[in-house]
């Protein structure tokens, strides 16, 4: 009997008988105020599912603040785990007087034998069930997710070869054939690819003879993915690098082309519409009404169950040829050369999925005479403005002389910061090591880099002050669950997001990495045996899951909902992203173990 | 006085009979609560459509074994009690004779307490269907929670009078109405309730 909700995982991985025995075998019990329901040793008699009330999940052998490491509320489940161990490890004690169902122990495992999916629920780690959650949202969503989630592979075309000795002649006549657009062809390093664009320019514009091989117009550098790489990673890649088809590349043979029509017939989103806007755009007035499409643009992506990964990926992509153009159209063509414009913070690491504060900086060529760059740099702070990015509040940006100089100049800076380690210096070495090249020369950048790593990575006692901040704002887990107002919601940027971006930042600055992306850091570290594959795999699907409630927040915000954008309100969630959430944050709260415990952040 | 008597005679007259063993002491840990839904709810003469049970065992409500019956169209079902239970004719039609259903009900109650709520009323209405069909009337020991709600209110509030609602008690307690407009919900929350109760004296017994 009893009203109880089913529909949520795990019960919804069961089918109507199962969940018929489940209603079926329910029992009801009230905790008092205080009871312990559950001790930690105790064999697990029975699963609970809460009906009204809080439970509070402890560990014994801590004490104080550290005790608790979990809180459930009305619709969690709690003990399975117990079942599963053997016996429980944590104490449960009700915090309010709890009504709760229990589902007993010989049911359940009955259960498990005969659902294997609702068993292997209980076994999965955070990644499995992010998976579930998306795979949930999928089902419920609209056709487009489908789409999303397609794979490069599946939307590929063959690929035509040419042999080294083809001509052009030979090469016209195959795609007039063929009805393609694009051929590949085989060189002495490769493969390398020959477009209808390609040959109207070779034989109209650079009067190259017909018989000429065509491989001495074709080109090398291609721009590849893998085939289980998502259609939507194709897509970035096609914004970010201006072209209209990428190779599919396995195991460095291609084995297709993905075009972009097939692509955008595939998703007929707004993505690639906006990046032709901004491409087309030869003024500001044009460029700012293709950024002011960027919200509905992510608004739709998310909708139809995009990874926030990719989202990120292609507004980062975005932004930076909105901010590229701006460039373009403000600076002299003379300084692009011996200039470099860096963007840091969020936009740097592409972490950023609606626009964010103008955090910029400029490398200039030693000895550049540039007479008019103040006013120049002016200007392009303002055009931004009128873009969409407001101005920086701590004013990191180019119109400001501090965050522009020459490459000695700019040396001499972090050897300042080094060398002062208080919290404005510290904080300035971190916004720069997440620094990218927008416009201008980029090897101006990288020389900097490197020198910043060179001055930094191995100083101990630099990186443990560097560290220290990551410990600054304690996880929220003691909260959860108890708060009743927006405003009192969880902090999902100091609890969640900073401490895993820093941490990790830490931790490449350590080891030399070079790469800006938090998720990427994660994988290079990997890579380099400084972290293993499956905690880095939670830590980066825990930094998504705080992306993408943070990201509904702030699209709630744009809808003109009155709060915070960076609190979230636990009651708001559904069961089961209170439960990632529980988990990424014990996660975090893991790594910050780790992070206190590597750069001796203990004492002091 | 009376039904005390009747009692005394009802086991004496049964007792070597099928129903014997619902006349001895009980001496187990579990209690029953009871709640029927009737015809002509209030007024002393309507017929039970739905009857429902679920047993208490400690601090838990065992609602894994609970009993959920509906009585077969009766005589007395009346449009006003259709839109009263959202039962139609057509829904009792596949329900279970009266006579039926009670013998299940003394089968799932034995001698266990009853809980109930107006208790009083709900075991005239079966005993008006019990008495001509087995010859006795339930003789089981009873608890009326509304009884014991109305205790508690006074002793809390002297002021207030007057017979308590089932909702507004549940609410006072902050009991969760349980699957409301159904038999089994009703014994179910009133099980709830008088858990709450029961502990509340505890409580008061302990501090005192």
């Amino acid at each position: 009997m009893v009203d109880v909700d089913l529909s949520q995982p795990p019960f919804s991985l069961l089918d109507e008988d199962g969940r018929k025995r489940v209603s079926g075998s329910l029992d009801l019990v009230y905790f008092d105020l205080g009871e312990i329901i559950l001790d930690a040793g105790q064999p697990g008699e029975s699963v609970f599912l809460i009906h009204k009330g809080e439970v509070a999940e402890l560990d014994v052998s801590r004490s104080g603040e550290l005790e608790r490491i979990g809180h459930y509320t009305a619709g969690d489940l709690f003990g399975a785990i117990s079942i599963l161990r053997g016996q429980s490890r944590y104490r449960f004690r009700a915090e309010q007087e709890s009504l709760c169902y229990l589902l007993p122990k010989s049911e359940f495992l009955a259960l498990c034998d005969d659902y294997p999916a609702f068993a292997e629920c209980f076994r999965r780690n955070l990644a499995h069930k992010t998976r579930l959650l998306a795979a949930q949202r999928a089902s419920g969503g609209s056709l487009m997710a489908g789409a999303m989630l397609a794979r490069s592979r599946e939307c590929m075309r063959r690929p035509h070869h040419l042999t080294k000795a083809a001509t052009i002649t030979e090469a016209v006549a195959t795609l007039d054939a063929r009805r393609v657009d694009s051929l590949l062809v085989d060189g002495e390093n490769g493969v390398g690819m020959v477009t209808k664009t390609d040959l109207l320019n070779a034989l109209v514009l650079e009067k190259w003879p017909q018989d000429a091989p065509v491989r001495s117009i074709a080109n090398f550098s291609l721009i590849t993915v893998r085939p289980d790489q998502y259609l939507f990673e194709a897509l970035v890649a096609m914004t970010r690098h201006r072209v209209e088809r990428v190779v599919v590349m396995e195991d460095d043979v291609p084995v297709g082309v993905v075009e972009l029509t097939d692509a955008l017939s595939h998703f007929s989103s707004r993505s690639h519409v906006v990046s032709l806007q901004v491409e087309q755009a030869d003024d500001l007035a044009s460029l700012s009404a293709a950024s002011r499409l960027m919200p509905d643009l992510v608004r739709g992506l998310m909708a139809q169950g995009a990874k926030p990964r990719f989202v990120m990926g292609l507004l980062s992509a975005l932004n930076g040829r909105i901010i590229g153009k701006t460039w373009d159209f403000l600076v002299d063509e003379r300084y692009h050369g011996a200039t470099c414009l860096m963007v840091m913070g969020s936009e740097g690491r592409g972490e950023q999925i609606l626009k964010t504060d103008q955090d910029n900086g400029l490398i200039l060529e030693e000895n550049l005479a540039w007479p008019e760059r103040e006013a120049c740099m002016r200007a392009f702070s303002d055009a931004l403005l009128e873009l969409g990015y407001p101005p920086c509040p701590g004013d990191i940006m180019v119109s400001n002389p501090q965050w522009v100089g020459g490459e000695t100049q700019w040396r001499e800076r972090i050897d300042t910061w080094a060398r002062r380690c208080d919290a404005d210096s510290l904080m300035n070495l971190a916004i720069l090591l997440d620094a990218r090249a927008m416009a201008g020369n980029p090897a101006l950048l990288a020389r900097l880099r490197e020198s910043l790593f060179e001055r930094c990575a191995g100083d101990e006692i630099l990186l443990s002050h560097f560290a220290r901040p990551v410990l600054r704002f304690s996880t929220p887990l003691t909260l959860f669950g108890s708060l009743k107002k927006p405003q009192h919601g969880i902090d999902i940027k100091k609890g969640g997001i900073f401490p895993v971006v820093h941490g990790v930042r830490v931790m490449a600055l350590e080891r030399n990495i070079t790469v800006t992306s938090t998720l990427e850091r994660l994988d290079a570290l990997v890579a380099d045996g400084r972290l293993e594959a499956r905690f880095a795999e939670d830590l980066g699907e825990a930094l998504s899951l705080f992306t993408e409630l943070r990201l509904k927040q702030q699209l709630e915000r744009l809808d003109g909902k009155e709060g915070e954008p960076d609190r979230v309100v636990v009651q708001e969630l559904s069961s089961l992203e209170r439960d990632l959430l529980r988990e990424a944050l014990h996660i975090v709260k893991d790594f910050k173990q780790r992070l206190s415990h590597r750069y001796h952040l203990e004492y002091g | 006085m009376f039904k005390a008597l009747r009692r005394a005679a009802d086991r004496r007259r049964h007792a070597d009979g099928r129903y014997g063993w619902l006349f001895q002491p009980y001496t187990g840990d579990e209690m029953v609560a009871v709640a029927c839904r009737a015809t002509e709810p209030d007024s002393g003469h309507g017929e039970p459509v739905a009857i429902a049970a679920v047993r208490l065992q400690g601090d838990r409500v065992l609602t894994s074994e609970s009993l959920d019956l509906h009585v077969r169209r009766p005589e007395g079902l009346t449009a006003e009690s259709v839109r009263r239970h959202g039962l139609r004719g057509v829904d009792l039609d596949e329900g279970e004779a009266l006579g039926v259903a009670l013998e299940q009900l003394l089968d799932f109650v034995g001698n266990r307490p009853l809980v109930g709520w107006h208790l009083e009323d709900e075991l005239a209405m079966l005993n008006r269907g019990l008495r001509p069909r087995f010859g006795f009337d339930l003789p089981n020991a009873a608890i009326d929670v509304a009884h014991l709600f109305q205790r508690r209110q006074r002793y809390r509030h002297p002021q207030l009078e007057g017979r308590p609602r089932f909702e507004e008690a549940a609410e006072r307690l902050d009991v969760p109405m349980m699957g409301r407009h159904s038999a089994l919900g009703d014994a179910v929350t009133t099980a709830l309730m008088y858990l709450r109760l029961a502990r509340d004296d505890a409580a008061r017994r302990r501090s005192s």
